[in-house]
């Protein structure tokens, strides 16, 4: 097996190994390409292993190929192996924008350049929402910035999946402004700059954007509740509510929850509607 | 006449313009009398000879695997360049037809005198690769592979049609 992937491919060099596949550079056909190789996992029953691996490598080359028909650049599909399960894709050179941000916050943001990125990952993003897709794992280190172009370019389509759902959009969202809080805090609030460029970009932004609102209040009602839930007098505005107030005596988060959503949305919706 | 690499063998392309024997190629190549055995390709829906090159390894592939889904390795290439998993309709658009009059022939390892041979074989004129670009249809194209202008603003023409290529047998 290894020699006559060996001749097929002519030589790999390993960039990266992950938990589900390995990446390779390698060259196809005279042009330089990056090998995805996603392993058999020996805890799995053979033929389940196949089974999952062909049908997740299916679902990425499909996924990449849609991104890129709503208009999202991704690395050009040159082939799909799925026998070896391997993917050979066009090989992008450039930095990643989680290099680009690290340097930003290194040596000082340059504006016009962060600018440039945040519109293109809003307008990247939107694009794929209105199409229905779901990246799944939108981390800085998935985007790269095309070298000669600074064209935004999307890799890593193995946790993508079609959905119209706002709830699974607004993950998508969450996922990144969790990656960028962690990575990139000393770059500014990106998210912001991210999320208005997604406004202009996509049609169904309100609906998202909503759930995404939903999801981080879920987050901070649990992290007080569960640090004071006596706490009367709270620092956020959220805590302000009366209802929160009232609710704040009440241990159990789950209580809490839907009366204090409600008046949330209801709130949020009509910021919505005024702006 | 140029010989490419793909994968260890090799692939002759010859591009014929002004073609004028059509239907006698046609009719030899469906008998099956066709000597040497090479592939027509309707080169109107060839932009660039690397869409060419991706169907050309896949097809090297299947037949190291020993499957081939059409009868023979020179109908695979044009089978797999289409892009669609209808054969007949595959064969019909990307191969030749009666009155097609330009033409792109490809053989995997041949020899100097098949390719010899092949230049008789044909009766057009032969052009040079790099006006493949020129005298693509690109209009064709597009509805072939059904790419919206959407794809072609990030995305180069040869680039699409090899992502339709790879990602066949994925959808």
């Amino acid at each position: 097996m290894e020699t006559k992937k060996d001749a097929q491919e002519g030589s790999l060099i390993l960039l990266k190994q992950g938990a589900e596949a390995r990446v390779f550079e390698s060259s196809f056909v005279g042009r330089k390409s990056i090998v995805k190789e996603r392993f058999s996992k020996k805890y799995r029953h053979p033929t389940l292993d196949s089974k999952i691996t062909v049908k997740r490598l299916n679902a990425e080359a499909r996924c990449m190929t849609k991104a890129r028909r709503l208009g999202v650049s991704t690395p050009a599909l040159y082939f799909v192996d799925s026998v070896l399960y391997t993917l050979t894709i066009e090989y992008v050179e450039g930095p990643s924008v989680k290099d680009v941000l690290l340097e930003f916050g290194l040596h000082g943001v340059v504006e016009e350049k962060m600018d440039d990125i945040t519109r293109q990952i809003g307008n990247a993003i939107g694009k794929l929402h209105d199409g229905g897709l779901i990246h799944g794992d939108l981390t800085t280190s998935n985007m790269l910035i095309q070298n000669g172009t600074n064209k935004l370019v999307l890799i890593d389509f193995g946790l993508s999946f079609t959905s119209t759902l706002p709830e699974d959009k607004a993950v998508d969202l969450y996922v990144l402004e969790r990656a960028l809080l962690s990575m990139h805090s000393s770059c500014g609030n990106v998210m912001d700059k991210i999320l208005a460029a997604y406004r202009k970009s996509s049609k169904q932004w309100s609906s998202t954007l909503n759930k995404l609102a939903q999801g981080t209040i879920y987050a901070t009602c649990d992290k007080e509740v569960e640090s004071a839930p006596w706490l009367g007098d709270c620092y956020t505005s959220l805590a302000h509510h009366p209802l929160h107030l009232a609710a704040g005596k009440v241990t159990s988060t789950h209580d809490i929850r839907s009366p204090v959503i409600a008046w949330v949305r209801l709130i949020l919706n009509f910021v919505y509607v005024i702006l | 006449m140029k010989v490419l690499d793909v994968n260890g063998s090799s692939l002759s392309l010859a591009l014929f313009t002004d073609v004028t024997n059509s239907r006698e190629l046609l009719k030899s190549m469906q008998a099956g009398t066709l000597e040497p055995e090479v592939a027509f390709l309707n080169a109107l829906l060839i932009p660039d000879a690397f869409p060419v090159l991706a169907a050309a390894h896949k097809t090297l592939v299947s037949k190291s695997r020993e499957s081939l889904t059409t009868r023979t390795l020179h109908s695979e290439l044009v089978y797999n360049y289409s892009g669609s998993k209808h054969i007949t309709e595959s064969l019909k658009r990307c191969g030749i037809s009666e009155n097609s009059t330009y033409v792109l022939v490809a053989r995997f390892n041949a020899s100097p005198d098949e390719m010899k041979a092949i230049e008789k074989l044909v009766g057009g004129k032969e052009i040079d690769l790099e006006e493949l670009e020129a005298r693509a249809d690109k209009a064709q194209i597009q509805k072939h592979y059904k790419i919206s202008g959407l794809e072609l603003g990030i995305s180069s023409l040869p680039d699409a049609i090899t992502c339709r290529i790879a990602a066949r047998d994925a959808l």
